[in-house]
């Protein structure tokens, strides 16, 4: 397995553990901490019991090297032991600056991984890819594979041309191949539980820390830079943040939580025997407005509001408005999304086995973010080595 | 009994002689000023704590005198940090504390030998300006240049006229003496150093301005700070370099280039005219007929053409709409670029493109401060390179609308006093989260973003401050309520934080000029510069490139900087310059447009044509 060390890729490897499975996972030593140390306390977060660990081995590689960084000894060993491959390694970054390292992670990466499922025993493979390998395809999204040349971002690209890569070798090679489109994964709907707190959360991360900005501003400061700002305490105790943020008449975003994709996922896999191409996301969209509701409710906040393109021409940006409107360039292919993503093969699975994804109501934001809140947005989730 | 600490600080001394200026308003050190030898000043003080400390000299009462002397005022402990970081005052109050106990305990007090031509000096300046006691010789021995070594002059003399400095000429010829001149000693190139007589022009401090012809004549110990300070208050601006620098001297050495040189041009372009006196202790000037060519530049290395006693050079207007601007850019070949387009369209005035080094140490008034924000530009904001121009309200109208982002002077200002905030935790994540295919900077630096910023960052002195020493808080913050700290004009007309380059340690820097056009000549250099240091293991990094002649031409700087104590450190750098020094000369040799700076300097008379198009 590959990207255990991620947010997706971690429930996988915990999961397939507790289901008695004996799992090679390919990790990268980090700044502070080696490979093996890393898997460790990701599998200590998941609450993996202790006989399950045993079941793991980690192998301490790379992706973008050569026989996955393990040298051709140390490749030519686990060739011998793999019957399956999970590939959810990725770089997700949607900066076409940083193309040179979406390549490496995302083609790169990928190639030397098939060549390793080439040579070795392994029989069924698993691409972790994206829903959003659609591109700028307007009307339905099918589950095969797709021919467009039109994308939002390097990451939704990269993952296109690696499902395409992928699908041809594993038919020259024989290997039974599951591609995975979730659309945007959030954390756990139950508990809240997450790894990753960018995409969805990093907008709310931004509210806040603006929040806190002007709030500290008004009482310690005489509130002189909050008033510039037309930031205000309203007479409840809230703060009126005058934050427009542009929506369109259509879509919205593509939730589902790391919990129902990984029943999902694990449904498909037992399932699905003659490969396939599988939509796991949800059939409703959440509007901004809705999503604008929930923060101002939770945060107790006012002022932020949605509105179309043609108010900003009446009333220019403010400075709190240009930052959201930065953001809104790279994920506002998603915030406002009217593609409609069939999803028949895998709700043809999920429904025997009565899987389905919850709507991201209040409750579940609100898990969420708490939990966001108090794991410091992930700086106090794991032990650092000491 | 030596003071480890004193003698590890003494032994660091950068040499940049900025205690001799008046650069902050605190005073200068007050023996100084009435003393004007260097070892009066704490710059010399250091050599000689340095000097006792390894037994290089006797304690004479000409020692005593400078020890004694000093008042403990503190003053050298302000200028200095706010330069290198140093805490000067240790090895102040170490030096009287060592004279003291060693005069408790009866120690020989050496007596200066009998030297006629001391006599004879002293007979042409008068008995308090030329010595020859050690602990002032010591003074002017020795800088922190890596490969030159220690060496004691016979006497030390401070003439006040030119016709004094004829005398000594004269004399020294007769005598077969070798002599030198020394304005500041602040080129650290090891080239102010001799056996024989150090003549320091520090007496010479005359200024006289001529309004209506638009010229100002300096003499040989006007310093650039002094030189800018007088004509600013008439309102005007010189072309003048290194603050410390004597102005005669940087002229005759360097021909003057800074960042200014892109409108006011470097070499004659700075003079009007001059007046030597040479090795026959002959007077010329450089505009008559019959004096020696000096507009001519022959590439070779040359002696400097006499001692130049004083300088008349352009006084420039200065309109009251000046400010400074900078753009940020992520790559090298966009901030070149953008400068050479400036310089072609006539657009600014001072124009350069700065590393992030030079950025970061100007803004931060702590060498760990512009560590840290050196990163933040760089890696979390993806500032690599920015273009810095000073120019009046139409030049940056033209400028903001040939970019997107622009950081004018009340963003720097923001930006400088809200400085230790900028390194916040919680503001680096929230920007290294950004999804953009922009570079951050060009989001955060946005003029709509800067009242966002100033929420975040709470600009003030305080706030600034707080990343000094507790005792000096108080000294930054009243240094920095004055708005010329944080104003680019001000600042880069008196340069007094271009010095800071060096607070970490002390700098080499390699001077090229270069062909503006030729953009793979420049990476060649930066590339083959940064090769070798890393080879060698000396640290280095880019430092500016200001455009010339209508971004015809250029001048580059790249610096190593070792520490001055390390002999290891010299070692590296001796082999460094073995592979430098070819790698410059061949490719000056067969590419137009490339010129190192050795076979400049000393020739700061001569036209630019000359070097940089023949």
């Amino acid at each position: 397995m590959t990207g255990g060390t991620g947010f997706i890729g971690s429930h996988i490897a915990a999961e397939l553990a507790r289901k008695g499975y004996r799992l090679y996972l390919l990790a990268r030593s980090g700044r502070q901490l080696a490979g093996h140390e890393r898997v460790e306390q990701l599998l200590d977060w998941l609450e993996v019991s202790p006989p399950d660990l045993s079941k793991y081995r980690v192998v301490e590689g790379s992706l973008e090297e050569p026989h996955l960084g393990l040298g051709r000894a140390g490749c030519d060993e686990l060739l011998e032991e793999i019957d399956e491959v999970i590939h959810c390694a990725s770089s997700t970054s949607f900066s076409e600056r940083k193309r040179a390292e979406v390549e490496a992670a995302n083609i790169r990466g990928l190639q030397n991984v098939l060549e390793v499922a080439a040579k070795s025993r392994c029989h069924y493979l698993h691409y972790l890819s994206t829903a959003y390998v659609a591109g700028k395809n307007g009307g339905p999204c099918r589950e095969e594979l797709v021919e467009t040349d039109q994308f939002t971002n390097v990451y939704e690209e990269t993952k296109c041309r690696g499902e395409k890569m992928t699908a041809r070798i594993c038919a020259e090679e024989g290997i039974r191949l599951n591609i995975y489109r979730p659309s945007i994964v959030y954390g756990n709907s139950q508990t809240g539980k997450s790894l990753a707190f960018r995409g969805l959360y990093y907008p709310i991360r931004t509210v806040l820390f603006l929040k806190d900005l002007y709030e500290t501003d008004i009482r310690e400061h005489g509130g002189k830079r909050a008033k510039e700002m037309g930031v205000s305490r309203e007479a409840d105790g809230s703060l009126h943040l005058p934050i427009r943020l542009e929506a369109h008449q259509e879509g919205g975003i593509n939730l589902i939580p790391i919990d129902y994709f990984l029943e999902a996922f694990m449904a498909i896999r037992e399932e699905c025997l003659e490969g396939g191409v599988f939509h796991i996301v949800n059939d409703k969209l959440k509007r901004i407005e809705e999503l604008i509701g929930y923060t101002q409710r939770m945060f107790h906040i006012r002022g932020i509001r949605a509105c179309y393109a043609e108010d900003f021409e009446k009333v220019p940006r403010n400075g709190l408005e240009i930052l959201f409107d930065s953001y809104l360039e790279a994920y506002g292919p998603y915030i406002r999304d009217s593609r409609i993503f069939d999803n028949k093969k895998a709700e043809s699975i999920l429904r025997k086995r009565n899987i389905t994804c919850p709507d991201f109501d209040f409750d579940i934001f609100s898990r969420c973010m708490r939990y966001a809140l108090d794991s410091g947005w992930g700086s106090r989730l794991l032990k650092k080595r000491q | 009994m030596i003071s480890e600490p004193a003698k590890k600080t003494a032994a660091q001394c950068r040499h940049y002689a900025m205690c001799k200026i008046d650069f902050l308003g605190t005073g200068l050190c007050p023996s100084g000023q009435t003393k004007h030898y260097v070892s009066y000043y704490p710059q010399g003080r250091m050599d000689i704590y340095h000097a006792l400390a390894n037994n290089l000299i006797p304690v004479t009462q000409g020692l005593i005198d400078i020890a004694r002397s000093c008042t403990l005022c503190g003053i050298c402990d302000k200028q200095c940090h706010f330069v290198t970081g140093l805490r000067p005052m240790k090895v102040m109050r170490a030096l009287k504390e060592h004279v003291e106990s060693y005069l408790e305990e009866n120690g020989e007090i050496k007596g200066a030998k009998e030297d006629p031509i001391l006599d004879r000096l002293q007979g042409i300046v008068g008995e308090e300006w030329a010595t020859k006691d050690p602990a002032t010789l010591v003074a002017y021995a020795n800088d922190p240049f890596p490969l030159t070594d220690m060496k004691m002059p016979r006497c030390v003399v401070l003439p006040r006229t030119r016709d004094e400095v004829v005398e000594i000429v004269q004399l020294s010829r007769r005598e077969s003496i070798p002599y030198v001149v020394r304005g500041n000693g602040g080129s650290v190139y090891g080239a102010v150093f001799t056996d024989g007589i150090v003549i320091d022009t520090n007496r010479m401090k005359g200024i006289e301005i001529d309004q209506d012809n638009w010229t100002v004549t300096a003499q040989a110990g006007v310093t650039s700070y002094d030189l800018q300070q007088e004509v600013s208050k008439h309102g005007f601006r010189v072309n003048v370099a290194e603050p410390a620098a004597t102005v005669c001297g940087n002229l005759v050495c360097t021909g003057i280039f800074s960042t200014w040189s892109s409108a006011y041009g470097i070499g004659a372009d700075n003079l009007i005219d001059a007046e030597f006196v040479d090795a026959e202790g002959r007077i010329f000037h450089l505009n008559e007929k019959s004096a020696p060519n000096l507009f001519a530049f022959k590439k070779e290395v040359s002696p400097a053409p006499g001692i130049c006693t004083q300088a008349v050079i352009p006084l420039h207007p200065v309109t009251e709409d000046e400010e400074g601007i900078l753009i940020p850019f992520s790559s090298f070949d966009q901030a070149l670029a953008f400068a050479r387009n400036l310089s072609k369209r006539r657009i600014g005035l001072a124009i350069a493109v700065l590393g992030n080094h030079y950025l970061s140490t100007f803004m931060s008034p702590s060498a760990d401060l512009a560590k840290r924000s050196k990163k933040v530009l760089q890696d979390t904001l993806g500032i690599q390179y920015t273009v810095f121009v000073i120019g009046d309200r139409y030049a940056r109208d033209a400028i903001k609308r040939m970019t997107t982002v622009a950081i004018d002077n009340r963003a720097l200002r923001m930006l400088m006093l809200g400085l230790p905030r900028l390194l916040d935790g919680e503001w680096i994540d929230l920007i290294e989260g950004f999804e953009s295919d922009k570079q951050p900077f060009e989001i955060f630096c946005r003029e709509g973003m800067v009242p966002i910023l100033e929420a975040i960052l709470r600009p003030s002195v305080e706030t600034f401050s707080s990343a000094v020493d507790e005792d000096l808080k108080d000294f930054y913050r009243q240094l920095y309520s004055r708005p010329e700290m944080t104003d680019m004009v001000w600042l880069n007309s008196f340069r007094i934080v271009s010095s800071r380059m060096a607070r970490h340690k002390h700098v080499l820097p390699f001077l090229v000029y270069v062909p503006l056009d030729r953009v793979e000549v420049i990476q060649g250099i930066l590339s083959e510069l940064a090769r070798v240091a890393d080879l060698y293991g000396i640290e280095h990094e880019y430092g500016f490139l200001t455009p010339l002649d209508l971004g015809k031409r250029g001048i580059l700087e790249y610096d190593y900087y070792i520490d001055q104590t390390d002999e290891m450190e010299k070692e590296k750098v001796r082999r460094a310059m073995a592979v430098i020094e070819p790698f410059l000369d061949d490719l000056a040799r067969k590419t137009k447009g490339v010129m190192g700076f050795k076979y400049v300097f000393s020739q700061g008379c001569s036209r630019k044509e000359g070097f940089l198009y023949l």
